[in-house]
């Protein structure tokens, strides 16, 4: 179980000015959970999920994944980037293959892995295309099977779907929900979009800025139900699910307007 | 809209591709944007040498300044069957080669680590940097004496002062090559639970190899035009020593052969490292 406590980051910016990206921020990433994370853009999403991948340290509080203090980057906390950070001169099948490569694995076991990882992704007969080669979509279903070759404890996705068009969107998030019901993970997806929150969280968190902070949070049963089997549109069109959808945008945007007043 | 139109537009979209070939556009763009440049070179030089063969031939340059294009020719053949200045033209290039394929050996693996410590490590970067921006600008003549009054007038004079002037833009490139890396791919393979090293050799340096590759054709470059001076230290081999012997002489016509023959190898040099870095980064370039 991953746990944030009393989370604060303070950043120097242009001229001195301090600014606080997180205020006693805290949370936990329970087994099997996907929590998302909604707010305005600078609300402190990024820096919350930099923190737990260990890219940045704390200004104060501390973060633990099965009580051990987290400091640095780690294979038990996978990561999927928003712009896709593949390795441009291998082939799909060796960036899949990367961690197993660090972990020492035998060439001939991490190719048989990564081939299943790829077909898990839907990518199967793509294996040696080239990064340049794939659609935005396909290059993220990459990255995402790269972040589950080394099974990490925990998956980061920081708005991983954030610059594709809506319908590989929709794919993508069927995917991950399909991903997510075939391996027990701690999963932190970062969006700005309610809708994605809603359709892929079993826990929503929203954010606002200045300084950044959770301010509201919801357990969801939406994704549990679609994994099950029920169909997305018939939830989509639930009241309970717009309902909640105007409740959560009224609170960032008046988030935002306290925020620009001050 | 008129029907008239519409009924065009039709048609236009029922024309088989190929029955005619279309009159393709391309986006208008800054630069070259990769369009073939080949054809005009071939022709630019075809030019200068109507005009070479032109002007000596009327007489307009006397031969002792400009010899015709057919005594260039004919003492080519000669200097490579018979030699010239105690040594034949292959033995003078092996013996300039040789230099300059070992001066950019020790340059290149030395300035490559060297510029990769400094992209990635304060101390490196802190300790290097006044050395390499001291002496990086020095013009190789200017510390010329200093080699041979250190090093003597043997082979490893020569080398030294190429591999110092090709250290220098080697080193700047590895260490560009390093900074210009996103953050995001080098933050992913830690996250992979990549080593230090591990990320080094599998991220960092793939990743910097354009710029690097860039940095070494630089190199070889310099390498060249400073190897002219280099062979002025006693040398009794080499091209530039064969220039610096004919000069003496005024045989114009011999400095015209090692001219063409330095350019030859150079550019023979930049187009085997162009199309090295093509296949070493295939996925570099044009999309
Ligand atoms: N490296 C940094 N240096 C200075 N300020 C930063 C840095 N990273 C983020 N910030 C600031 O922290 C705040 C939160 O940023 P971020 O976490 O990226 O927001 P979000 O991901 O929610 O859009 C913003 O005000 C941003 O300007
Ligand atoms: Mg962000």
């Amino acid at each position: 179980m991953l746990q944030v406590r009393q989370a604060s980051v303070f950043f120097e910016q242009g001229g001195g000015r301090i600014v606080q990206a997180l205020k006693r921020v805290s949370l936990d990433l329970p087994t099997g959970g996907i929590v998302m994370a909604l707010g305005a853009s600078g609300c402190g999403k990024s820096t919350l999920l930099n923190a737990i991948a260990g890219f940045l340290p704390l200004s104060e509080g501390v973060i633990l994944l099965d009580g051990m203090p987290v400091e640095r980057p780690g294979a038990d906390r996978g990561v999927v980037f928003q712009k896709d950070a593949l390795l441009p001169w291998r082939s799909a099948a060796d960036n899949v293959a990367l961690g197993l490569e660090y972990a020492g694995m035998p060439r001939r076991e991490r190719r048989e892995r990564a081939e299943a990882l790829l077909r898990l992704v839907h990518l199967e007969g793509f294996a040696d295309a080239r990064p340049n080669e794939l659609s935005g979509g396909m290059r993220q279903r990459v990255g995402l099977a790269r972040a589950l070759a080394t099974d990490p404890k925990v998956l980061l996705m920081d708005e991983p779907f954030g610059a594709l068009d809506s319908q590989t969107r929709e794919h993508m998030q069927d995917l991950l929900v399909e991903v997510w019901a075939k391996t027990a993970k701690q999963v932190f997806f970062i969006t700005h979009s309610i809708e994605e929150a809603l359709m892929l969280g079993t826990t929503i968190l929203v954010m606002l800025p200045r300084p950044g902070r959770i301010v509201a949070h919801w357990e969801l049963d939406f994704v549990q139900r679609i994994a099950a089997g029920e169909k997305a549109e018939a939830v989509r069109r639930e009241k309970r699910f717009g309902a909640l959808h105007d409740e959560i945008r009224t609170l960032i945007h008046a988030g935002e307007q306290v925020g620009s007043v001050q | 809209m008129t029907l008239a139109a519409a009924k065009d537009k039709d048609q236009d979209q029922a024309t088989p591709a190929g029955s005619s070939r279309p009159n393709t556009v391309r986006p208008r763009t800054y630069g070259l944007a990769d369009r073939p440049t080949l054809a005009i070179s071939l022709a630019a030089l075809a030019v200068l040498l109507v005009v070479w063969e032109l002007v000596t031939r009327f007489g307009l340059v006397q031969s002792l300044f400009l010899p015709t294009p057919g005594e260039v020719w004919t003492q080519f053949v000669a200097v490579s069957t018979d030699g010239y200045a105690g040594a034949t033209l292959s033995e003078h290039i092996g013996a300039s080669l040789l230099r300059i394929f070992t001066a950019a050996v020790i340059a290149s693996s030395t300035a490559i680590p060297i510029g990769l410590a400094m992209g990635l490590n304060r101390w490196a970067k802190g300790l290097a940097d006044p050395i390499i921006e001291f002496y990086w600008p020095l013009p190789p003549l200017a510390y010329l004496p200093l080699m041979i009054i250190w090093l003597g007038i043997g082979e490893s004079s020569k080398i030294t002062l190429l591999t110092l002037a090709m250290f220098a833009p080697i080193c700047l490139s590895a260490q560009a090559g390093v900074r210009g890396l996103p953050v995001e791919r080098i933050n992913a393979a830690l996250s992979l639970g990549g080593t230090r090293w591990q990320v080094l050799r599998t991220v960092i340096l793939p990743g910097a190899l354009p710029e690097i590759l860039t940095g070494v054709r630089i190199a070889i470059g310099v390498g060249w035009s400073t190897l002219v001076a280099a062979e002025l230290i006693a040398a009794t081999r080499g091209i530039g020593f064969m220039i610096m012997s004919a000069a003496q002489f005024l045989a114009t016509d011999v400095v015209f052969v090692g001219i063409g023959v330095i350019a030859v190898f150079a550019f023979t040099f930049s187009l085997g490292l162009q199309l090295l870095e093509r296949w070493l980064v295939p996925w570099k370039g044009p999309q």
